[in-house]
Order: structure tokens, then C-alpha cells, then sequence
């Protein structure tokens, strides 16, 4: 008991006298949180037209940042079309017309079902402590949560986003805010996380909200129903195959 | 032959007044044709000469992988040509990106130029260096959808080389005014230098436009696209359009003939005796028939003539100064000015002056066929028949 | 007096006759080629008005603002009440529904992979419906290159140039992938009925033309379109009908804020193109001006010659006792009849002609190489109602001046010596 209170104090203490920790380890366990090897995720997308919203149910089967498979399962509109990505190709199979079209180039550009979210900004398969230079650049209150401000700068060329900036739960390690920069330092997209739930040791933002900040408008809403770290997924489902099942 | 040249030509320079008044009518109608096609031509010719100076230059010389009816093909349609074969080309640069006027967001197409150019009308020397936003010029047609005016700023988007986003105003230094809708409609010119620097694709070129110095030749990677291929649309719209106004001229050489038609009948009723006394002094019908063909056909000689005395120093001082028109749309698809000038083809007036001379020639015979028919006895007294 | 005349106009075939025919021939003449140039200076427009603008459009206002987009998400939605009030409220327009849409076509290989893509330029009209008089509007029919026209809604149009860099064959299927109104991905498998030549580069590589119904339900627009256009069943372009329709149709939505409610333009309001039709009118104007001067010109000397040749017909008038005066404005008289019944039967002829043209056109696409849907290849004749009075400016007057002049003689020459004509 003496040992564990012990522990405890001294947990706390190291906690209160952290000088601001290491960018790259706020990073690293903000990774911990958020990346797995595989997941299964059953997701909705609200996207909010000027005219109407429309709620988007998908399921996502995922390995690595490079592998991914998406079966839209609502409305009935986007019922059984899929989606196979593999590293940098993009494939959609639509069941009405029963034909898989290869997206690429210009179109990767497009926007995803209306959505603030263009394909390519799915098809990032690399980490950020891959692409950007972290460091930390202060301490704020964000939404009664204490959060580490992290400043990203693209250390490759071939992102999207010059710069982010990347508000971390200091105790969660989970981000509820960031913000994607163009290279002039021009702010052009934010991304607010929120409804942190613990998902067995992880903590995990079960909504996002992705919005274009040169556009009027509301965002899309991107909700997490369902969630599942580390599944087996079978190998096949990352075959064109797949797609016509 | 000669006789009747002769003959012809005493009655009708005799008759006065009448005669004169049918020259007038048919050298009316010559020089209308004349001046109508002239219009057209010159319209035709404006459209083709503006679409040369602001776009097409003497030809273009594109990247291979560039195809300008695939907006898809802009992103890696581009190149750097060697040094050696950039003699009389100026590079143009095509980038995609996006403009947000009032909130909105417009597609664009970034065409960079270089400031110094001279090959194209763009008027590229406005370029003027701003410290904070990027000088851009713009046609009206763009100043107007977009709502931007002259040293208005506003925000434009586009991405580097490796597809990385950046942002920067723009500041509009300069609109210009085109009858060529492909230079205007959606498209912000800027200087390639800047534009190289923004994407950081220097020396690159999504196509090169030619001054007339320039000689084709094969080069890798790049296609020669000349000026008459780059035309060819338009071409097709002016034949068009040619045919369409030659029923104009029918219209038009219909009434001066009508004119020649009335008043060949008019003095063959009249001139009942001087056919009887013709026949009678030993002319034979067809003489007769041929004497008053000739008149009639003279009318279309003078006509010739007084249209050229009237004409030629008409026609040379329109096509110098031009004639004004109104403002006028650009938005059809194709150029069109504010002042046109006529272009006056050799083929035109010889063609014009040998249609009007020809189907006088056929109107006047037309009635006088009528002669040969004519008792002599009966013509000799005048009486009507 | 006026019997006598007319007896005499009647009796005297050369004193009538060849007059009236003369200036029914000029009056026509004239009629037929005002009608024509106020219709083929206007063809441009005509054409615009086919395409895109119709002769009045009815788009949402949101859908306006960002028309070059074509922003179907900001279409116009239950279409079938708005135009079945309409057609109520204006029954001399015939409306259209329109789509115009992007996207992508792909082609596929034998295992149904991407074989082949291409940017879209889709455009979807009536076509099926078989009141639908738009076949015949856009000239679709002339402009298919091979195949025909989609007679069912899974058949498709495609431009020439994309269908021949594909090695496309008809019967042929290819997919449709875009977004519909709603923002979602759309995929639609299309047989190729045919394909078509605009005349313009860019439509001819990727021009898809479908029937209404079927970019309806591809698109998510069940009971919804883009655009719709109206035309005035006179075949016409009337700018002051076209914007009292249209101002009476918004004023009904004048306080209605929806950014979604319908609103109307008339053609003039669209495109910039105010200053052409100006231009087209300045134009017709002017040369309609020089025909009737020339006619008049014409019909004068007409009305000079029929005046010279009478003169001994005036001597033994003079020689009987009549008086000078009476004699010339008998003249003059005589000349107004006849300038007025050979005008009146000029303007019958030649509007019969004008109307003709009006509509049916003259097809002259036969004497150009290539009959594209882009390049207007019939050409209309144009009523409008000036037409109906300015044959008479030349045949009246000009011959009356005509005559007037001639009959100056009559004072100038002593009566023995206008007699002395008779011999």
C-alpha cells in the first residue's frame, strides 16, 4: 500500500513537473491511440448541403495507413457501392452499374460524396511523425481539457498540408483540434475532434468534424458508431475481387 | 457587232435620265454586294486576326502530354523544352486552382506568361510587382462573373509541384478587354515567373506559343500545333456563315435586275417603230434581239464602271479607317469587334462584277426575245400588239 | 373619279399591269428580305437560345448565381407543378425541361476494368417524349455522326471524337460516374445509340447526350431540372413579350426569400447577350434600311418610266380640255392605287415567303461539308411587325415620288409639243 501510494505520488509529481514533453513522443502516443495495425471501423458521414444533410453509413476494413476497403451500407442511394484503396490507386464498384472505375489523378482531387473531405485527403498513408517536423509550442485550455498546441511542418514535399497545428489532450493524448495550413501559412481546413471515449486502453475522438475554412458552410460531420482495433482481416479483402462480392 | 456596241451605246447615253437611273440602281446593288461582303469578310477576317493576337499566335507548340480539350491533362501536361529550340516561342504555364470571391469558391485556370512577351495582345506589361499579393491581370468577362475590379485582392488557392496547398491574394492590376473568349472566361493570368515560384515548376511550360519568325520543326516530347490547325474551327463557322448571307445577295442583285428587266420591257413596248425600222433597214431579228441584249447589258457596264469611280476610293477609305459598331458580346464563342474593317478581296469584285454583268445580260435578253416575234409591218406603225 | 381610274388601271394592262406586277415583285422582295435579315442576324443568338438560354430560363436564384458550375445541387425541384402552372399562365411558351452535367465517362475492357476516361460534358433534354419538339430544335437528328438517337433511357449520344479516339462501336456500353445532385457518387452504364459532332472541339470529345429521365434518376433529381427553358411558339425571340412574361412571372416570388425559389430571364438578361441582340438589331436595321432604299430607288424609276411613256396620252388629255392639274394629280392618284395594290399584294407574298421561312427555314446545310449541332444550319426568317408596313415605304411612296417627278413634264412641255408625242 505504502509502495503503491509511493508510486502514485510520484506519478503525479513527475505528471505536475513535466517540462513540456518531447513533440515526438506527444506524437507517438497520440499514435498509440489512434493507429492500429488493422481496424474494422462502422462509420456515419454527415454532410451538410445548402439544402439538405445527408448521413452516409459506411464500414471501413483497414491495415496499415495503405490498405483500405469501404462497403457503404446507407442510404440506399450509396448501399453496397465499395471502395478499394491500395497505396495510391483507388478503385469504386458501383453495384448499379456492376462496373469497377479506377479513380486517379484530377479526380483524387474531388470531393468525397459532397463532403469538406477529398479523396486524396483519405488516401495520406503515412504517419505524421513521417511527414512533419512536431514541436510543441504551448499549453492552452481547450473545451475544459488542458492541451498540448503542436506546430507540424511538412518535412516531405508531397503533402497536402505544409503546416498543422494540432491541439493534444495533455492527459488523453488524443488531438480535438487541428488545423491544416497551406504553405503561405494561409488556414484551410480545421478538424475538430470530440466525444473522446475510452475503447479498451484507447482513447479514441468518436466524432470529427471536417470543414473547408474558405467555404461557407457547416462541415461534415464524421461519427464513429462502431470500432474494432487489431481484427483479423482477411487478406482477400484487399483485392479487386473483393469489390465485386 | 461593233454596230451594235455602238448603237447601244447612243440609246442609252440618248434616253438620259432613265438610263442613268437604272445605272444608278444597279450600281447601287454592285456596290452593296461588294460593300456587304466586304463587312462580312472583314468580320470574319477581325475574328481570325483577334483570336491569332490574344491566343493562338503563329501556331502552338504544346507538351505532349498536354491535350487542351482534357482540363484532366493540365496537371502533368507540362515540360521544360531545351534551350536551343526556345527561339521565337513564348511559354505559356497552366495550373488549376481556385479563387474565393465573396465566400465563393470559382475554378480557375492559372495561366502564367511571361511579362515581357510580345507574340500575344495579353497586356502583360501591367504587370505591376505588388509586396504583398500577387499581380494578376483579367478579362472583363471574368472581372464581371467574379465581381472583381482593378486593385481589388482576393484569395487564390493552388498547389505546388508535389500537390502541396498553397494560398496567396492576388491583387488585379490590370483588366483587359478581348473580343476572344478563350483568353478571358475563367482564367487569371499572372507572370510565369511567379507562377514557376508558386509551384515551383521552373522553366516549365504547358505550351509555347509561336511569333511568326518561327520555324516548325520536330522536337521530343513536344507537339506543333500550327495556326491554320488551331483556326479550323473557326473556319468552319465562317463557311457557315458564308452561306448563310449568300441568299443577301441574291435578295439584293434580284432588285437591281428587276430594275434592268422593267425597263428593257417597258422600252421594247415603247420602242415598237425603231424595231420596225431596224427589221427594215435589213436587220435581222436575232441583230434586233442582240442590239436591245446589248443595252441591256451595258447598263451593267456602266454600272461597272460608275461603281468603281464611286467605289474604290469608298471601299479603300472604309477598310482603312473601318467602321464602328457598338459594343458588342463576347461571349459567343467567337471574337467580335467593335470596329470592323471591310477586306476587299480581288476575287470578290471581279466575282460581283461578273455575276451582276452576266445575269443583266440574261435579264435583258429575256424580254427581247420578245422581237423576234414582232410583225416588222405591224412594229414599223407602232401599233400595240 | 376614283371609278374612272380604276376602269383605266384595269383596261390599260400597261398602264397597270406590269406596274403592279413590278412592285409586288420589289414589295416582296423587300418583305422577304427584312423578315430574313432580322432572322439570320439574330442566328447567333437563335442559336444561344437553343442551347442554353432559351428564349426565357427559369433556374432557381441560388442556381443563377452560380450557373457556370452547373450547380445542380441548386436545381430547381417539383419541376411537373411549376410547369404545369406554366403552362397555365403562358400558354404561348412552350417550356423544356434541361440538365447539363459533368463528370466522367469510362470505358470499360472485357473484364469490365477502366479501359479508357474521359472528362463529360453531359446534356440531358427531351427526347423520348414524343410531343417533345426537342429533337427538332437542336438539329440532334442532323448532327449524329453514326448510329441514331436514344430510344430508350439506358442509351446514350456521345461525342464523335471521344467515341473514335475509343474505338468505340455503337451498342457499345460505357459508364457514366459522377455525383448527383445530393453530392453522391453516381454510376450509370449507358449503350452508345450514336455519336455526334458539335463542332466544337471540346463537345465533340466529350459530349454525352441523354434522354431527361434518365439524368433524373442518375442524377438524384427525381422531378427536378437544372434549367427550364421556354420558347415562344412563334418560334421567335420577341424581347418585349419575353420580358413581360418573365417579370410577371417573378413578381409572383418577388418577396418569397427562398434562395431556392424559381426566378425568370428572359434571353436578353442572360449570357451578356443584350449587346448582340443590340447589335443584331443595329445590323438588320441598317441593312433592311439600304434594301428599302434600294427598292425604292427601283419603284421610282418605275413609277418615272410608266410616267415618260404616257406623255402623248397627256398631250391629247391636254388637247381635250383637261386641265393641267387635273392631269397630275390624276397622275399621282392613279400611282397611289397602284402603288398600294401592288404593295398590299407584295406584303401577302412576301409574308407567305417570311412565314415560311419563319418556320421551316431554309436548310442549308447541305451546301456546308460538316452539319454540326453548334453551327445553325437552317436559316429563319424573322416577322416582326414592321415587316407588315415597310413594303409599302417603297412601293407607295417611291413610286408615287416616282411619279410626281415624271409628271413634272406635264408643266414643263407645252401641250402642242406633249400632242405632238402622239405621232
Amino acid at each position: 500500500m505504502k509502495y503503491i501510494l509511493l508510486l502514485f505520488t510520484s506519478l503525479v509529481l513527475s505528471w505536475a513537473f513535466v517540462t513540456p514533453p518531447n513533440a515526438e513522443e506527444i506524437l507517438k502516443k497520440v499514435d498509440l491511440n489512434m493507429v492500429t495495425k488493422t481496424k474494422i471501423i462502422t462509420s456515419q458521414m454527415v454532410v451538410s448541403g445548402r439544402r439538405s444533410t445527408r448521413t452516409i453509413v459506411s464500414k471501413s476494413y483497414a491495415e496499415g495507413n495503405g490498405k483500405s476497403f469501404t462497403e457503404y451500407l446507407a442510404p440506399d442511394r450509396e448501399k453496397g457501392t465499395k471502395m478499394l484503396k491500395l497505396e495510391d490507386r483507388l478503385w469504386i464498384y458501383s453495384p448499379s452499374s456492376d462496373r469497377i472505375v479506377q479513380l486517379s489523378g484530377h479526380m483524387l482531387r474531388q470531393s468525397v460524396m459532397g463532403s469538406d473531405l477529398s479523396y486524396e485527403d483519405m488516401m495520406e498513408d503515412r504517419t505524421l511523425a513521417e511527414i512533419y517536423d512536431a514541436k510543441v509550442v504551448g499549453e492552452e485550455m481547450l473545451k475544459d481539457r488542458k492541451v498540448w498546441v503542436l506546430e507540424l511542418n511538412a518535412i516531405v514535399n508531397d503533402v497536402s498540408y505544409a503546416k498543422r497545428k494540432m491541439w493534444v489532450d495533455q492527459t488523453r493524448f488524443v488531438p480535438l483540434k487541428e488545423e491544416l495550413y497551406a504553405k503561405s501559412g494561409q488556414l484551410l481546413k480545421q478538424v475538430t475532434l470530440s466525444e473522446v471515449t475510452q475503447i479498451g486502453n484507447r482513447w479514441y475522438p468518436k466524432k470529427m468534424n471536417f470543414k473547408d475554412m474558405l467555404m461557407s458552410g457547416n462541415g461534415t460531420d464524421f461519427i464513429v458508431d462502431e470500432i474494432q482495433f487489431d481484427p483479423k482481416i482477411p487478406a482477400h479483402f484487399f483485392t479487386k475481387a473483393a469489390l465485386k462480392k | 457587232m461593233k454596230l451594235a456596241l455602238q448603237l447601244a451605246y447612243r440609246n442609252l447615253v440618248g434616253a438620259g435620265l432613265r438610263t442613268w437611273l437604272n445605272v444608278g440602281v444597279l450600281t447601287f446593288a454592285f456596290l452593296m454586294i461588294i460593300f456587304l461582303n466586304g463587312i462580312l469578310d472583314g468580320w470574319n477576317h477581325q475574328a481570325k486576326t483577334d483570336t491569332i493576337a490574344w491566343e493562338y499566335g503563329n501556331g502552338h507548340l504544346l507538351n505532349e502530354k498536354y491535350d487542351p480539350y482534357d482540363p484532366f491533362s493540365i496537371q502533368d501536361g507540362h515540360g521544360i523544352l531545351s534551350e536551343e529550340n526556345k527561339e521565337n516561342l513564348s511559354p505559356i504555364l497552366l495550373q488549376q486552382g481556385s479563387i474565393y470571391p465573396e465566400g465563393r469558391m470559382v475554378s480557375i485556370l492559372l495561366k502564367g506568361i511571361e511579362v515581357n512577351q510580345k507574340t500575344l495582345k495579353i497586356p502583360t506589361t501591367n504587370f505591376k510587382e505588388n509586396a504583398s499579393a500577387i499581380p494578376a491581370i483579367i478579362g472583363v468577362n471574368m472581372a464581371t462573373s467574379t465581381n472583381l475590379k482593378i486593385g481589388d485582392q482576393v484569395l487564390l488557392r493552388w498547389r505546388d509541384k508535389n500537390g502541396m496547398f498553397d494560398a496567396k491574394n492576388i491583387i488585379i492590376v490590370d483588366v483587359f478587354k478581348t473580343n476572344v473568349p478563350t483568353v478571358d472566361h475563367g482564367q487569371v493570368w499572372i507572370p510565369i515567373t511567379h507562377l514557376w515560384e508558386m509551384t515551383g515548376l521552373e522553366n516549365h511550360a504547358t505550351y509555347f506559343v509561336a511569333n511568326e519568325k518561327f520555324k516548325p520543326k520536330a522536337i521530343k516530347q513536344w507537339n506543333y500545333v500550327s495556326q491554320k490547325e488551331l483556326l479550323h474551327d473557326l473556319d468552319e463557322i465562317i463557311s457557315m456563315k458564308k452561306s448563310s448571307s449568300s441568299i443577301l445577295y441574291l435578295l439584293l442583285l434580284a432588285i437591281a435586275l428587276l430594275a434592268v428587266f422593267d425597263t428593257q420591257v417597258l422600252s421594247i413596248f415603247r420602242r415598237q417603230k425603231e424595231i420596225g425600222t431596224y427589221v427594215a433597214l435589213g436587220m435581222t431579228r436575232s441583230q434586233v434581239v442582240g442590239l436591245f441584249t446589248i443595252e441591256g447589258t451595258m447598263y451593267s457596264l456602266f454600272a461597272t464602271v460608275i461603281g468603281c469611280i464611286i467605289g474604290v476610293p469608298l471601299f479603300w477609305y472604309l477598310s482603312k479607317t473601318g467602321m464602328a459598331f457598338p459594343t458588342s458580346s463576347q461571349d459567343m464563342g467567337i471574337a467580335m469587334a467593335d470596329r470592323i474593317y471591310p477586306v476587299y478581296g480581288i476575287s470578290l469584285i471581279l466575282g460581283t462584277v461578273a455575276l451582276v454583268v452576266i445575269s443583266a445580260t440574261i435579264v435583258s435578253f429575256l424580254p427581247a426575245r420578245k422581237i423576234a416575234k414582232l410583225n416588222p409591218v405591224e412594229a414599223l406603225k407602232g401599233k400595240i400588239q | 373619279m376614283i371609278r374612272f381610274l380604276w376602269k383605266g388601271i384595269l383596261r390599260d394592262r400597261s398602264r397597270s399591269f406590269l406596274p403592279i406586277i413590278i412592285i409586288s415583285i420589289g414589295v416582296a422582295l423587300t418583305v422577304l428580305l427584312s423578315a430574313y435579315m432580322q432572322g439570320a442576324m439574330t442566328d447567333m443568338v437563335d442559336q444561344n437560345a437553343r442551347f442554353e438560354t432559351g428564349h426565357m430560363k427559369v433556374m432557381t436564384k441560388a442556381f443563377a448565381a452560380n450557373q457556370s458550375q452547373l450547380p445542380n445541387d441548386l436545381a430547381l425541384l417539383e419541376v411537373s407543378d411549376l410547369l404545369q402552372q406554366l403552362e397555365k399562365d403562358f400558354p404561348m411558351v412552350d417550356w423544356v425541361k434541361r440538365i447539363r452535367f459533368g463528370g466522367l465517362i469510362d470505358v470499360p475492357d472485357q473484364e469490365g476494368n477502366t479501359r479508357g476516361q474521359g472528362p463529360a460534358i453531359g446534356m440531358a433534354f427531351d427526347l423520348l417524349n414524343p410531343q417533345s419538339e426537342e429533337v427538332k430544335r437542336l438539329q440532334i437528328e442532323k448532327s449524329i455522326v453514326s448510329g441514331h438517337l436514344p430510344k430508350t433511357v439506358k442509351e446514350a449520344l456521345v461525342g464523335h471524337d471521344f467515341a473514335e479516339k475509343l474505338n468505340l462501336k455503337i451498342g457499345e456500353e460505357i459508364t457514366y460516374f459522377g455525383t448527383t445532385m445530393n453530392g453522391s457518387m453516381t454510376f450509370q452504364n449507358f449503350k452508345i445509340s450514336g455519336t455526334i459532332r458539335f463542332g466544337a472541339a471540346a463537345l465533340d470529345r466529350g459530349a454525352m447526350v441523354v434522354d431527361i429521365q434518365a439524368a433524373q434518376k442518375m442524377l438524384d433529381m427525381q422531378d427536378g431540372a437544372g434549367e427550364l427553358l421556354g420558347f415562344l411558339k412563334t418560334g421567335v425571340y420577341h424581347h418585349e413579350q419575353a420580358a413581360k412574361i418573365s417579370q410577371a412571372f417573378n413578381d409572383k416570388y418577388k418577396n418569397d426569400p427562398d434562395e431556392f425559389a424559381p426566378e425568370m430571364y428572359p434571353l436578353k438578361a442572360q449570357n451578356n447577350l443584350a449587346d448582340l441582340l443590340d447589335y443584331a438589331d443595329m445590323m438588320a436595321g441598317i441593312l433592311v434600311f439600304i434594301f428599302v432604299l434600294a427598292m425604292s430607288v427601283v419603284l421610282w424609276n418605275t413609277g418615272l418610266l410608266g410616267g415618260l411613256r404616257r406623255y402623248k396620252e397627256f398631250g391629247i388629255r391636254l388637247a381635250l380640255g383637261e386641265s393641267k392639274p387635273h392631269i397630275y394629280w390624276m397622275l399621282i392618284l392613279e400611282a397611289v392605287i397602284i402603288g398600294f395594290i401592288g404593295s398590299i399584294f407584295g406584303t401577302i407574298i412576301g409574308l407567305a415567303g417570311a412565314y415560311y421561312m419563319q418556320i421551316y427555314g431554309i436548310d442549308i446545310s447541305d451546301y456546308t461539308k460538316n452539319s454540326t449541332m453548334l453551327m445553325p444550319s437552317v436559316i429563319r426568317a424573322k416577322i416582326t411587325p414592321i415587316i407588315f408596313f415597310i413594303g409599302f415605304i417603297p412601293g407607295v411612296l417611291a413610286m408615287v415620288l416616282g411619279t410626281m417627278l415624271s409628271g413634272i413634264g406635264i408643266y414643263k412641255r407645252e401641250t402642242a409639243r406633249l400632242f405632238n408625242e402622239l405621232i
